[in-house]
């Protein structure tokens, strides 16, 4: 049996999601919160708007980074959680590549996006399609924008083909091949070495 | 007593909404860093584009809330606002205000908190959502257009100090 995407979602979007006592969304090994898409998209898309063209590339990457870290350390978090356990490891045969398919299938009930896995090879590449993304709603940049899907996507196959945890951040590195934002049917992301 | 709060599915496009709203899920990890981002750039104007973006989505969200719940007093408004502060797992609030603004303590905090666990103790303000938060808070109570309120730190949390403090005044 390999890891079924629309099983894991459909169990994983109904944990609740509120602000306990505090106010604050402790889980995952990390705070979480939860807020409309306009935001992360607005700010990504007015900073890349305001940035002369010398910055740029300084604020695609920051963007990046923001993901790539979010991504490591929360897929840390997720892949080692209560929920994983009960829910998507009684699934997992095939080792590495099905706890990425069911770190996908996290993803895709947290709302980053409609996502799956489309091709592994252990240790070197990987190729990630997503049929539905939040940043594609980002039009205004006439660019691929799926910093989000891009970066963690690394950052997963950093967890799965990385030095230890936390050690092997930024090991891989991802490229978005394909944007709904720029007209394709569907995103990809192409994970690679770094 | 905390604000109903329900989350629909889109089967569809897997995406979250409330009240029409499209939600995600994201991490302390993710706030830190952006803030970050917008603080290294301010000579572009990076902490004024985070504070704006944060205004205009929460209004949305608040404005399609209060039409949603039919909640049309300022004072019902203002609780309200509050209220969906904590239930979005950003923190706990005391608010004080009336139209010509008000003052804030900031009890709990996912932004501070969470650049102290991400950076350790902070040197300066990074409670920038918190204060674009609130601006749209203001304007969505009292029925004003967005940009109408100033909003800035005055005592924070991730400075180490026991509660944050947020002046809001109108324009």
């Amino acid at each position: 049996m390999t890891v079924m995407r629309d099983k894991v979602v459909k169990a994983l979007v109904e944990l609740e999601v509120r602000g306990d006592e505090n106010g604050l969304m402790p889980g995952y090994n990390v705070l979480v919160n939860f807020l409309p898409t306009s935001f992360w998209n607005t700010f990504a898309e007015r900073m890349l708007n305001a940035a002369p063209a010398d910055k740029k590339d300084q604020v695609r990457a920051g963007l990046y980074q923001c993901a790539q870290e979010c991504g490591y350390h929360t897929g840390w978090g997720i892949i080692n959680s209560d929920e994983f356990q009960s829910v998507v490891m009684p699934m997992v045969t095939e080792g590495a590549k099905d706890v990425l398919r069911g770190a996908f299938a996290v993803f895709t009930a947290w709302g980053w996006a409609k996502s799956g896995v489309v091709q592994i090879k252990d240790s070197e590449r990987m190729v990630i399609r997503a049929q539905d993304y939040y940043e594609q709603d980002i039009k205004s940049t006439n660019e691929k924008m799926g910093f989000m899907v891009k970066a963690v996507s690394g950052a997963f196959f950093d967890l799965a083909f990385g030095a230890k945890y936390p050690d092997g951040l930024g090991t891989f590195v991802c490229e978005q091949t394909k944007g709904i934002e720029v007209g394709d049917e569907f995103g990809e992301f192409v994970v690679t070495k770094k | 007593m905390s604000i109903p709060f329900e989350i629909k599915f889109d089967e569809n496009t897997y995406r979250h909404h409330v009240e029409g709203v499209t939600m995600v899920m994201h991490c302390h990890h993710y706030m830190s860093l952006t803030t970050k981002l917008a603080d290294s750039l301010e000579d572009m104007g990076g902490v004024k584009i985070l504070r704006e973006s944060a205004e205009d989505a929460i209004r949305e969200l608040l404005d399609a809330y209060f039409k949603a719940h039919n909640i049309s007093g300022s004072g019902e408004r203002l609780n309200t606002g509050r209220e969906m502060y904590s239930v979005l797992g950003l923190g706990k609030l005391e608010v004080f205000g009336n139209d010509g603004g008000g003052e804030v303590k900031v009890l709990r905090s996912h932004v501070d908190e969470g650049w102290v666990q991400k950076f350790g103790k902070s040197s300066k303000f990074v409670n920038h959502f918190t204060c674009g938060y609130l601006a749209a808070m203001f304007a969505a109570a009292f029925g004003r257009p967005a940009r109408s309120f100033n909003v800035y730190e005055t005592a924070s949390l991730a400075m180490g100090e026991p509660e944050g403090k947020i002046i809001v005044k109108a324009n």
